[in-house]
């Protein structure tokens, strides 16, 4: 037994009549072949928002970027889970494709469950899901970048998601892959305005303090871009350490636990991490702190947590979490200790011995670290950043290049690896045409070069190609 | 850190006319809980579940206990409805079990109750209904199932009375199944609340209504 829906383009869809599932706005059923579901909306939508069917029409064509950015669209499909059609027979709804199959659990106790983030950021969640599942730490730092960058790519078009949450991303940290569900709610600033105030933990400290207003008040903060900015640093924190950086010990009222949690995570929202009020630190202190994660993720998380918590215009955009977490990507450096629980850490290059924060092991050879410069204007050579090195580490266009950036449609080709060959450190080439090195010879494909401290090595003679500049870091 | 708990309370009527298909649904009912709810991160993580049974007593047969430790009670129908005992039970245990909230502690959410009976009350119950209305130190949900109980009774205890017109399977298992929606998504919405404003429970399923 199946029933049919009609879709605004004429075309007819069966489904199973049993539902699925059920959330604050929507009813959701499988489709016959079970490859697609349907999401009817709750009670009356039109009086609720009228506009709906509008907003759908746009969210299906304007602002899919898979239909927008031909280029790139496969790459977009892969990080959200975007609506394929609008049903308007027997209710108002969205049909969206299944999940991919890695967005379910394959084993243990949950098989066949979403992959909700919060199974993965709650340590208590994470022990009874199977080790398998669980993902190492470098994936989690993968899936922070495709996250910030499917954000970064809604705000360019100026749309707000308006719910991020751990509810609202599915993660599969084993291939370390995320996907963006619930995307029929998207807001446009004016145009479209959000559902609701969104999920507790990510909601914006403005909007939960103005929650309790009535809709037409002007003081009532809605979600947009700047909460959007706000959640994706939560779930970015969250998923690099595994707590939320606003839930510490500090006792706002004692009144009751809902008025408390009210002004923790609104009016009175502290970072646990404040270097200079500490009255929210957990008592029991914090394993690893922020700044394990280096000077550019720290930067960014005081700008979210501190300077731009109750100042949303403050708050790091998604694509400055996405070039800072790239940027930060550059700095990780695998763990000695085979027994790691992490395998991989952020070095940091100003001490004297790099150790694993994790484990604390520590590595006592000096390591090379890459500074890399670019012309920025005839014969002014500025930082662009650095490469922490090990053996194996590979050389890639955006390191040779400063005009590439590692996005989507970037060259993954390696163009030089890095190996620590009878006690010394080599660079050696792989495709680069015009590798010269400090005496300014030619370094030919399938030859090395060696990395000592001070070395200046050029990567590319060609427009925009980049310097290196070795330094020998840790060591003691 | 320690992360806030959800205090669920199962107040129970096994008194002897629950005999036979009733208390055997109320044994179903609570095992099909305990899997809907083992299903959501969010309960995992905050819901601790408490049994009190009554009869002609009342026991606390299971004492707050977190969702994934928590084992299934032998629950036996027998006796008198001792709704009073009940309900001194629940204030004793909701005092001794609840996290408080005070200046140096995160305390629990407000526990929510789950109160079940089929039949007049036995003993002298008026006294702690007053108290516990008046005192809010939960948020009571109490279900007359089938003709046999007085919906102005439970009135009394709390102004969330549910009913439905006759004790069947059916209806005991709707309220079940009810109770774990109504336990997902107070715990997903218990954040945004402000103090004085009832909980959001979902629309009951059709066996059941809302007394008004």
């Amino acid at each position: 037994m199946t029933e049919t829906a009609y879709l605004e383009n004429g075309r007819t869809i069966e489904y199973l009549p049993e539902p699925i599932g059920e959330g604050t706005m929507k009813e959701v059923y499988f489709t016959q072949d079970r490859e697609s579901v349907l999401c009817f909306y709750k009670g009356d939508i039109n009086k609720i928002d009228p506009k709906r069917l509008e907003r759908l029409r746009d969210i299906l064509k304007k602002f899919n970027p898979s239909v927008g950015d031909k280029k790139h669209a496969d790459y977009w499909a892969k990080l959200f889970c975007w609506p394929t059609g609008i049903i308007v027979k027997p209710r108002l709804g969205v049909i969206t494709p299944v999940y991919p199959s890695n967005y379910f659990f394959a084993s243990g106790r949950w098989k066949g469950k979403e992959k909700k983030a919060r199974w993965f950021v709650s340590p208590k969640l994470r022990q009874l899901l199977p080790v398998e599942e669980q993902g190492s730490w470098i994936n989690y730092f993968k899936i922070c970048i495709i996250l910030a960058r499917a954000v970064r790519r809604l705000h360019t078009e100026g749309l707000a998601h308006s719910d991020l949450s751990d509810n609202n991303v599915l993660i599969d940290p084993a291939s370390g892959q995320a996907l963006v569900i619930d995307i029929d709610s998207l807001v446009v600033p004016q145009i479209f305005p959000p559902d609701v105030d969104g999920t507790p933990g990510y909601i914006a400290p403005e909007v939960l303090a103005t929650a309790a207003l009535r809709v037409l008040d002007t003081r009532k903060q809605l979600a947009n871009i700047r909460t959007d900015q706000h959640a994706l640093a939560v779930l970015i924190y969250e998923y690099l350490l595994s707590r939320h950086p606003l839930r510490g010990p500090k006792v706002h009222s004692t009144r009751s636990a809902e008025e408390d949690e009210q002004l923790s995570m609104g009016e009175k929202a502290l970072f646990i991490e404040h270097p200079q009020d500490t009255s929210n630190r957990p008592k029991e202190g914090l394993p690893i702190p922020v700044t394990a994660l280096g000077t550019t993720l720290t930067e960014l998380f005081y700008k979210a947590f501190i300077k731009g918590l109750h100042s949303p215009y403050e708050r790091p955009t998604a694509y400055e979490w996405e070039r800072g977490l790239i940027k930060t990507w550059n700095m990780l450096h695998p763990c000695p200790n085979p027994k790691c629980t992490h395998q991989w850490f952020v070095v940091l290059p100003e001490e004297n011995t790099i150790r694993c924060p994790f484990c604390q092991m520590a590595i006592h050879q000096p390591i090379p670290l890459l500074t890399l410069r670019s012309e920025k204007r005839p014969g002014h050579w500025l930082p662009e950043g650095q490469l922490v090195i090990y053996h194996g580490q590979r050389l890639f266009k955006w390191h040779v290049f400063d005009n590439v950036f590692p996005g989507p449609d970037v060259d993954r080709e390696p163009q030089a690896y890095f190996s620590f060959h009878h006690h010394r450190w080599l660079l050696i080439n792989q495709t680069l045409t015009s590798l010269t090195s400090p005496n300014g010879n030619r370094v030919d494909i399938g030859k090395a070069l060696e990395l000592k401290a001070g070395v200046k090595i050029r990567l590319s003679q060609e427009a925009h190609g980049c310097f290196a500049e070795v330094s020998m870091i840790g060591g003691v | 850190m320690s992360i806030r708990r959800l205090p669920v309370y199962l107040l129970l009527d096994c008194s002897s006319s629950m005999t036979g298909q009733p208390i055997e649904q109320v044994r179903q009912g609570i095992r099909a809980l305990l899997d809907d709810l083992s299903t959501e991160p969010m309960a995992i993580e905050t819901v601790y579940l408490s049994v009190v049974t009554f009869n002609s007593t009342a026991q606390q047969v299971i004492l707050l206990t977190e969702l994934m430790q928590f084992k299934e009670p032998q629950i036996q129908a027998s006796g008198a409805t001792a709704l009073g005992a009940a309900l001194r039970l629940l204030k004793d245990c909701l005092n001794k079990e609840v996290r408080k909230n005070t200046i140096d502690q995160k305390g629990d959410w407000k526990p929510l109750v789950f109160l079940m009976t089929d039949g007049m009350p036995t003993d002298s119950w008026e006294a702690a209904a007053d108290d516990l209305k008046q005192q809010k130190i939960a948020n009571i949900i109490a279900f007359a199932a089938g003709p046999g109980a007085d919906v102005n009774n439970l009135k009394r205890i709390t102004e969330i009375v549910l009913k439905s017109d006759e004790l069947s399977p059916g209806a005991l298992k709707a309220f079940f199944k009810w109770m774990s929606q109504s336990i997902v998504r107070t715990g997903k919405s218990v954040q945004v609340m402000a103090q004085e404003t009832p909980i959001d429970l979902p629309p009951p399923p059709p066996q059941i209504q809302i007394v008004p």
